[in-house]
């Protein structure tokens, strides 16, 4: 841990969070807490709830056991909806929407993060010239940074990335780097689950492991 | 940071949906079609006497259009939960059975308006007397976002599972009793030169409980099938 973080307060702490489906343990009991400023590496085998977990923090799936605490206060959904993303395997696009009308919707429906046009953020994530390009038409790597743009676009302190990785290039890679090292120094926190070798920019991640 | 008011938040899901019904037009074509072939069976089925026609025409075109709109029913969530974009509606931070009111709506506009717009057509071709043909656009007004609501209810209930189609049909229609009693009950009435107002009265009341309470039993539901 940094000296910046241990000063930085804590945005979310998971005490003994458990996941039961029909009655057989899934993960759990899972200890860790994420300051501000901190990116964790969520660790885990195939199937051992990796998404899961971020699914229950975006606040799809209902705790059953165990405690979430959001800014020092018990978690609440509603409080918590807005100062999330939530990046999850199905991407969130209309197929037959371009990317730029994608993101519009979700300008309408998140707020903006800085004011930054829709037009500016599509350039700095590389799909200049394929704005008005329907998605279904993008390659997998494209429609991956078209969800992206959704970092940069919208307002949001925690961000809960689930294979944000997968299907890029290795410019995409780095771009997701960049987002991240972006995110963590203004003091946003997230959480990123990953198969591959995940290289941060400010070396050794924290890591929450989903087995101890 | 600033998050989202609510009015363009509305107006983006609603735009949203009309896009793209509108870059599938083909999709909204079909129930029209699929109205327009039924009723013209009616008269192969039964011959071509005028008095008959008459008198079964605002319960055919009324049948005909619940059974139009159960088709297109079906499709109102899928495609956004298998895309995603259900999650990032529910987890932003807008009331989510205001959002499911504009999408519900959105589905009115590309499915039942156009069935409304051919009704005089069709209600035509049965005989129906120019003087009833506004009481059924009025019932059909009425019903048809009824429908469309407790539709809607049942979609995000039966979200979940795979064979929804066939489900869908066997909850909603038994539901439906009311809405074609009184619908049915308003056009027979008027043609009869009786007062048709109560029965409208009747769906107009049901249609103001349904538009404050399906948005909120549809958001619940949606929450609970995605919570699997």
């Amino acid at each position: 841990m940094t000296a910046t973080s241990t000063v930085a307060p804590i945005l979310l702490e998971a005490r003994a969070l458990t996941f039961y489906r029909q009655d057989e343990p899934v993960f759990g009991p899972l200890d860790f807490s994420l300051r501000a400023g901190e990116v964790a590496l969520v660790e885990g085998d195939n199937g051992s709830g990796k998404t899961t977990l971020l699914r229950m923090l975006a606040g799809l799936l209902h705790i059953e056991e165990g405690e979430l605490q959001w800014r020092g206060r018990p978690w609440r959904r509603d409080e918590h909806l807005g100062d999330t993303l939530f990046l999850g395997h199905h991407l969130g696009l209309k197929s037959d929407l371009s990317a730029r009308e994608n993101l519009n919707v979700a300008v309408g429906l998140y707020g903006n993060r800085c004011g930054r046009g829709v037009d500016d953020v599509l350039r700095d994530i590389g799909l200049a010239g394929y704005e008005d390009e329907p998605v279904r038409r993008l390659s997998a790597g494209q429609k991956k940074r078209a969800a992206l743009a959704r970092l940069l676009l919208l307002p949001a302190t925690l961000w809960l990335l689930d294979e944000p990785y997968a299907n890029l290039d290795r410019t995409g890679i780095d771009l997701v780097n960049r987002l991240l090292t972006e995110h963590s120094s203004s003091g946003g926190a997230a959480l990123v689950t990953s198969h591959g070798a995940v290289s941060f920019l400010h070396g050794e991640p924290k890591r929450v492991r989903m087995h101890a | 940071m600033s998050l989202a008011p609510l009015t363009p938040a509305c107006v983006a899901v609603l735009r949203r949906d009309l896009t793209l019904a509108w870059r599938r037009r083909g999709d909204i074509v079909m129930p029209v079609l699929y109205a327009l072939i039924v009723t013209t069976l009616f008269p192969f089925a039964l011959g071509p006497e005028n008095a008959l026609l008459q008198r079964i025409a605002g319960g055919v075109v009324l049948m005909t259009m619940l059974l139009a709109m159960l088709l297109a029913l079906d499709a109102m969530f899928r495609s956004d939960i298998e895309d995603g974009s259900l999650e990032q509606l529910m987890l932003s931070p807008q009331p989510l059975a205001l959002m499911m009111g504009m999408k519900i709506l959105a589905h009115w506009i590309t499915t039942a308006l156009p069935l409304i717009v051919i009704a005089p057509l069709l209600a035509g071709m049965l005989h129906l007397p120019t003087a009833v043909m506004p009481v059924l656009i009025y019932a059909l007004l009425l019903a048809t976002p009824l429908l469309s609501l407790l539709g809607a209810v049942l979609v995000a209930l039966t979200a979940g599972s795979r064979r929804s189609g066939m489900l869908l049909a066997l909850m909603l229609l038994p539901l439906c009793v009311p809405v074609v009693i009184f619908a049915a009950g308003a056009v027979a009435a008027a043609q009869q030169g009786l007062p048709w107002l109560a029965p409208i009265a009747w769906l107009g009341a049901a249609l103001a409980m349904a538009l404050v309470l399906a948005p909120l039993a549809c958001a619940a539901a949606l929450r609970i099938a995605l919570d699997a």
